[in-house]
């Protein structure tokens, strides 16, 4: 028996570690896997190598990153910094063009809405708004291009002034917060009569012979009157603020809020021709030559 | 010794691979390169200490891959049995058919495996054919990875060989 197991030693052994295996397997395949022992041992010593060999990795992948794969970052930094500069100055202009599209779909839109007068469009190109002196704009639009002396001066928010002087090429613009600028109004609420004349400094203006009879109110919208011969009617002038109706006199003491800020208008229109008001009497010293469209 | 040193060899091996994995592809695909030992074994091995030696290997990738205690070790011992008759038969030689070899060997083990576990655990546990494709893959990759394990078993195999004096080679 001894020397039979002697000869057949071998493949008793394959056998066993065949059987042996298998009759484990199906014996423990019906339960969860469980690690025993031994296979704690195993990870325990195993563990230390995977956390080495995780180590070695993450270093490799930072030196990599962190040193290895910056090398002409400096050059490519700056090269992209020109590339943002160069994009933010686009982005900047694209943003005044977005904004200048704006103000002038705003005149466009002034324009269509009275068709009945003709308009000459204007950029300012000059400003005089100092203290001493007239308060003018300068426009780039002059006699060559219908722009004449007390022709209206408006955009799409309202009243800038009217044109003083006018050259082949260009004009000034006498603003509506002048001294020397006064223009027929109404409330648009109550249709008050009044005049608004500029006070020689932009943002200002004072509101003129609306009598206290009147009812007019702070906050009240006035527009253009129609009867100075100059600026056609319902043109948002400015609004009433500061009112005083205590004391004597006749008439309102009040401040108007001009519906432009002419420190800030890029863009006008210049009304080249209007129909005349019907029930209005112009004074003949004002009245304009009118043009057809 | 030497059955043991190939057996701790195949650890090492299981734990890079697990370590590599986690980085390449983050399990993406899968490796059994434990295999090769198997399959050198069965080529190079005596009967003993390659039984010995296979079925320690099994028992490195019971362990490595989480599976039911014996299920890897009777296969690895199985593989073992099946190389060494091929090997009986057929004379394989080279690098690569030693990576045919190894990559048939763990596509065997890989769909024997899934079938056992058919017939033995409940059915939501057992791995189904869908796996067939991943197998071979993992089968393919092992192959191809092969060549690296037979230097390193080359080596271990070196570290026991003697000199004897006088002998011509």
């Amino acid at each position: 028996m001894l020397q039979l197991l002697k000869r057949y030693r071998e493949l008793i052994l394959v056998v066993v570690l065949l059987l042996v295996p298998l009759g484990v397997f199906f014996a423990r395949s019906k339960r969860p896997v469980e690690r025993s022992a031994v296979d704690r041992a195993v990870v325990w010593l195993t563990a230390p190598l995977e956390r080495g060999i995780a180590f070695c990795v993450t270093g490799a992948f930072r030196t990599w990153t962190r040193y290895l794969a910056l090398h002409g970052a400096a050059d490519r930094a700056a090269a992209m910094g020109r590339e943002l500069n160069l994009l933010q100055m686009e982005r900047q202009q694209l943003l005044q063009e977005r904004a200048e599209a704006e103000r002038l779909r705003r005149l466009l839109g002034f324009v269509q809405s009275s068709p009945s007068r003709t308009y000459v469009g204007a950029r300012v190109v000059g400003v005089q708004l100092g203290p001493v002196g007239l308060q003018s704009l300068l426009i780039d639009r002059g006699e060559d291009d219908g722009v004449s002396r007390l022709r209206p001066v408006v955009t799409a928010d309202g009243v800038v002034g009217r044109v003083h002087s006018a050259t082949a090429h260009s004009a000034e613009v006498l603003v509506l917060t002048d001294r020397n600028s006064a223009v027929a109004v109404r409330a648009d609420r109550t249709r008050a009569r009044a005049d608004v004349r500029g006070l020689g400094k932009p943002g200002a203006c004072k509101l003129e012979y609306a009598l206290k009879a009147e009812d007019v109110v702070e906050g009240d919208l006035l527009v253009t009157a129609g009867t100075d011969g100059v600026f056609p009617r319902g043109i948002p002038v400015g609004k009433v603020s500061d009112l005083r109706k205590a004391g004597n006199g006749l008439f309102h003491d009040a401040l108007v809020t001009p519906a432009v800020d002419v420190t800030r208008v890029e863009e006008v229109l210049v009304i080249t021709s209007m129909e005349q008001p019907e029930e209005e009497v112009v004074p003949a010293a004002t009245a304009l030559p009118r043009k057809k469209p | 010794m030497k059955p043991l040193l190939h057996i701790l060899f195949a650890l090492l091996l299981a734990t890079l691979q697990a370590a590599a994995l986690r980085w390449l592809g983050g399990g993406s695909f899968s490796l059994m390169l434990p295999v090769a030992c198997i399959v050198y074994l069965a080529i190079h091995a005596g009967n003993v200490e390659g039984t010995v030696g296979a079925a320690g290997v099994g028992y490195v990738l019971d362990h490595s891959l989480g599976t039911t205690k014996g299920l890897m070790t009777f296969l690895a011992v199985s593989v073992f049995v099946a190389v060494r008759a091929l090997n009986a038969a057929v004379d394989v030689r080279g690098r690569l058919g030693f990576a045919a070899l190894t990559a048939t060997a763990t596509l065997v083990m890989s769909i024997s495996a899934a079938l056992l576990v058919q017939m033995a655990a409940p059915l939501e546990v057992a791995p189904g054919l869908r796996l067939v494709p991943r197998m071979l893959l993992e089968a393919l990759l092992t192959g191809v990875l092969s060549p690296a394990v037979l230097l390193g078993m080359k080596r271990i195999d070196g570290l026991f060989r003697r000199e004897e004096p006088g002998l011509l080679r």
